[in-house]
């Protein structure tokens, strides 16, 4: 079998890698060097990254260990996007390139920058700890290695997808909050959060609901879906951020002052500009029926703190907006009743 | 100031690994009030151990209800080719279903069975379906489960510190000296003691390696420039399913939930070579049935080597999806191909290193004070070919068992004062790669040519003549290391001067690992050799130990320990 020519010719590309260099003991400010190289196709960019610092430029400094998209270690900015540069195609990024031929690789944003690419992990590490990200066994310590807990597979399945999480900090890295204050909580932080509360041999749940329901907490986040767009692992991480919200209501109702403020900071959003700026996105997501029935009671109720919203979601179904008006009335009153009783 | 010096610790913990996190929880567990101290070349949750994909195996009669610890006994030592010490397996085993547990205990999210309880599945040369799992991520659930446990517990980490030297005075250790990567800084850890722990060294076949970068033997060669012997490293276990292009693992969970090996003429051809357990055999077993489908002309042809098929295609899409997403992943990210549709193209890659720092069953090297555990310690409880499960066990039952040795036995000794003289020397040798003059050899082709020797001269298939071959180059190599240089010369996160380091590791091992290979005359579990067919137990039912006597390796032995179950022909 004879290929075409055409194939023939497109068997490499002339890339164009702008890397992002900071060397903290000669630089006073970051600045790109350009290294060209012929790259075939099925190439990741991880593997061009090596080839430049072993044949052109040993001095750029990036991590990377497995090589396979499971230590997490290779997070970077590729043409604007957080990602894993080990399983990310050099052909794929490069017809989205803005610059035909040119790929731009920085470091994650939002982590203090090391050298190159490398930026500190340790404030994330610290916010797993303030957080508790661990299960506090229910088990004392002496009794432990005897038997093991009975867990259904329903169980099981609530957690199951945030265990993959590999720690890439390529959510983190695109957070809008993390952006403005970097003292948030942070995405991969609330999904770790959220799979602990969900385990039922954990036992210290409201300990962490009480620290994730305070300032740079739970409350601030947006809703802006970033963080789960981004997600390298694909993970459901607004699920785990509604989920906590959910429990906070549940098990904290409208205790929190805080959380009151933010709901009526909320209603008086929508009332006045009309907007539903954070409802409407799991519409958009989920659609119309599932958003009623599963989000609206809570989004409602719910309480979001005030900031600088995120650009409106284009709603196009009318049909959406009218339902989700007539419920909001509802729930207005129901939630007012609500606040009420609490303060009984 | 180009040194750092911390105050001593009780333990000196190297390697943030599952070996290593067990190893500090125990630890804190046995003793709280113990000053220690995790050290890691990458955040510990990055460790290879997050890479091991099908489980962990113990006897917990889930699934299988008439499973014993003996039967696992049985098999560990049948897999092991009667090289592993029999004592060792009786520990592992028995204390194979208690650590699950305990972990269990701990958090890790098993998967489950309809009954709620850990969920078990077949795994090759296991007798029952034993190995525990939790999807196709379970190394890297039990990981971040001890890495959060020991955030919980406080554990010290020095993360992002690469381990150099030993300090060493007679017979005893002082501690370590290590390099903090941010600060390019050389740091002492005068230390009571130190438990070593950095995982395996396959990565020296590079390219034809389903390792991490890392992977690259370090705690081995720090051991072993020590004067600490190394066992049995002539064993690298091959996995018979890489992926054809970079090596990297399709794992055994594939096969074990149903999957084919294809040849060229469409055959299961594992029906020639293990009738009873075909895709299921043991390890060393299957990668050799590829090679020889591949060496006989049975196998695919490309531009990226010859393959053979590994099929998943009957298994249909709900069962892949579910049961091995990670496997589907990997297979589109690197290979461009999704398994529910296609064949993945497979070839038999270096894997797993028996071999490593010769311990007791306490983990004890035969240095006072110093200990070694995971992969990077050689008990022995895999012998001449490690089952697949039975990996992530031992690094979890022997971890904690160093953890616990440790805590008890550093009372006993003395903290060592490591001398300035000592870290400048360590420095200067490590800045020595910097100097223009003399210094011209590129590390990646060597690092490369390593790989390609060892592949082709120390493989899956060995003989005299190659071996000798094998040797000769890994000298030269070793020679061209001298001139070797490093280009980048900061001091902050200088990863070219790490990579350097490593593939000094690499070739001081390496040589470990063919000159033991080319003196045992006989073929055992991964070790073949085509001019010596067959076991030899008259002259070869011994361990291998490696030492290093004036900057060259020089071989000694060790008998197995037997007591439970006698020699017999390894058959499946
Ligand atoms: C792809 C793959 C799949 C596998 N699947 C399975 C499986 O299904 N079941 C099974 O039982 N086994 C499996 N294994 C084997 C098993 O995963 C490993 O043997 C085991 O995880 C090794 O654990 P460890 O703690 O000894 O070392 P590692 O997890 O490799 O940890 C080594 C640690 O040492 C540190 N380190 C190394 N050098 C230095 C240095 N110079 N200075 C400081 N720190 C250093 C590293 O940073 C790291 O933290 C698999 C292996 C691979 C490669
Ligand atoms: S949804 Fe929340 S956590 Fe996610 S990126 Fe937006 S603000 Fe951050
Ligand atoms: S949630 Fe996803 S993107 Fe964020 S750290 Fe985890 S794996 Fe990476
Ligand atoms: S190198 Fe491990 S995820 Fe990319």
């Amino acid at each position: 079998m004879t290929v075409p020519t055409d194939q023939h010719k497109e068997l490499k590309k002339d890339v164009t890698f702008r890397i992002f260099r900071f060397n903290p003991q000669v630089d006073s400010k970051p600045y790109f060097d350009d290294y060209t190289i012929p790259v075939e196709r099925g190439i990741t960019v991880l593997r061009s990254l090596n080839y430049i610092k072993e044949h052109i430029d040993a001095s750029i400094s990036f991590r990377a260990f497995c090589q396979a998209g499971i230590c997490g270690s290779c997070g970077m900015r590729i043409n604007s996007l957080s990602q894993l540069a080990c399983t990310t195609q050099v052909w794929d990024v490069l017809s989205k390139s803005k610059e035909h031929g040119v790929i731009k690789v920085e470091p994650l944003r939002n982590l203090p920058l090391i050298k190159d690419l490398i930026v500190d992990m340790d404030p994330l590490v610290g916010k797993m700890k303030h957080y508790s990200n661990w299960v506090d066994s229910t088990m004392p310590e002496a009794s432990m290695g005897k038997k093991e807990f009975l867990i259904s597979e329903q169980e099981f399945l609530r957690y199951d997808k945030a265990t993959d999480c590999i720690l890439c900090a390529s959510c983190v890295s695109e957070c809008s909050i993390l952006r403005v204050n970097k003292e948030y909580v942070s995405p991969a932080v609330l999904l770790k959060s959220f799979r602990m509360n969900v385990d039922s041999r954990d036992a210290i749940h409201e300990q962490r609901l009480a620290e994730l329901v305070k300032d740079h907490g739970v409350w601030d986040c947006t809703h802006c879906y970033r963080c789960q767009e981004t997600c390298v692992k694909s993970i459901p991480i607004m699920d785990a951020i509604h989920g906590i919200r959910e429990d906070a209501i549940e098990s904290r109702g409208m205790k929190d002052t805080s959380g009151s403020k933010h709901a009526e900071a909320f209603m008086s959003d929508i009332e006045k500009k009309g907007k539903l700026v954070e409802a409407t996105l799991p519409i958009r997501t989920n659609g119309v029926l599932w958003t009623l029935q599963n989000l609206l009671p809570m989004a409602v109720k719910m309480i979001i703190k005030r900031r600088t919203p995120p650009p409106p979601p284009l709603v196009k179904s009318a049909k959406g907006i009218k339902i989700f008006r007539e419920m909001f009335r509802e729930m207005t009153e129901h939630v007012k009743q609500d606040h009420k009783s609490h303060k009984k | 100031m180009r040194f750092e010096r911390m105050k001593p610790f009780d333990i000196v913990i190297v390697g943030g690994g599952g070996a290593g996190l067990y190893a500090a929880m125990e630890a804190m567990k046995t003793n709280p009030s113990l000053n220690i101290a995790v050290l890691s070349k990458v955040y510990p949750n990055r460790s290879h151990t997050s890479a091991a994909q099908g489980g962990a195996n113990a006897a917990l009669a889930n699934k299988a209800k008439d499973d014993t610890v003996e039967m696992h006994i049985f098999d560990t030592i049948k897999g092991s080719d009667y090289l592993a010490d029999q004592d060792a397996v009786d520990v592992l085993c028995s204390e194979a279903p208690k650590i699950i547990r305990e972990l269990d205990n701990i958090g890790t999210p098993w998967s489950r069975m309809d009954d709620n309880t850990i969920a078990q599945r077949p795994f090759g040369g296991a007798g029952r379906p034993r190995c525990c799992y939790c999807s196709d991520k379970t190394g890297h659930t039990i990981l971040q489960t001890l890495y959060e446990q020991c955030l919980k517990k406080g554990v010290i980490f020095f993360n992002e510190y690469f381990a150099l030297s030993l300090s060493v005075k007679g017979s005893r250790s002082r501690g370590l000296i290590a390099m903090n990567m941010k600060s390019g800084k050389v740091e002492a850890f005068p230390a009571k003691t130190v438990i070593f722990a950095t995982g395996g060294y396959a990565k020296m076949y590079w390219n034809r390696s389903s390792n991490a970068a890392g992977n690259t033997g370090d705690g081995q060669a720090i051991a072993y420039r020590a004067g600490i012997p190394m066992k049995d490293m002539e064993f690298v276990q091959f996995h018979p399913t890489g992926l054809r292009k970079s090596g990297l693992l399709v794992t055994e969970g594939a096969r074990g939930e149903g999957g084919y090996l294809i040849n060229r003429d469409g055959e299961r051809f594992m029906a020639r070579y293990a009738k009873e357990k075909m895709e299921l055999g043991p390890r060393d077993l299957v990668s050799r049935s590829l090679e020889t489908e591949i060496l006989e002309g049975r196998g695919f042809d490309s531009p990226a080597g010859k393959y053979l098929h590994l099929d998943l295609t009957h298994l249909g899409a709900d069962l892949i999806k579910s049961r091995l997403p990670q496997i589907r992943e990997m297979s589109m990210q690197f290979e461009g191909i999704d398994p529910i549709v296609e064949p993945i193209p497979v070839r038999p890659t270096a894997h797993y290193s028996m071999g490593g720092i010769d311990t007791d069953n306490f983990t004890r090297t035969v240095m006072e004070g110093v200990y070694a555990a995971g992969e990077c310690g050689c008990v022995s409880v895999h012998g001449a070919n490690r089952l697949g499960g039975n990996s992530l066990l031992d690094i979890l039952v022997f971890g904690r068992i160093a953890g616990h040795t440790a805590a008890q036995e550093a009372g006993k000794f003395e903290p060592g004062t490591i001398s300035e003289a000592e870290l400048t020397a360590q420095y200067d040798d490590i800045r020595s790669f910097m100097h223009s003059s003399g210094h011209y050899e590129r590390y990646g082709e060597l690092r490369e040519e390593l790989g390609q020797t060892l592949g082709t001269n120390v493989g899956i298939f060995r003989e005299a003549s190659l071996l000798k071959k094998g040797i000769q180059d890994v000298a030269e190599l070793k020679e061209r290391f001298k001139k070797v240089r490093v280009f980048d010369t900061s001091d902050v996160f200088n990863t070219n001067l790490m990579q350097v380091l490593e593939l000094r590791n690499m070739l001081d091992l390496a040589e470990t690992v063919a000159t033991g290979a080319y003196a045992r005359e006989e073929s055992r579990g991964s070790h073949t050799r085509t001019d010596f067919p067959v076991r030899d137990d008259a002259k070869w039912h011994k361990h291998t130990l490696s030492t290093q006597v004036n900057g060259r390796v020089a071989l000694g032995e060790k008998p197995v320990t037997m007591g439970r179950y006698e020699l017999q022909e390894r058959t499946y």
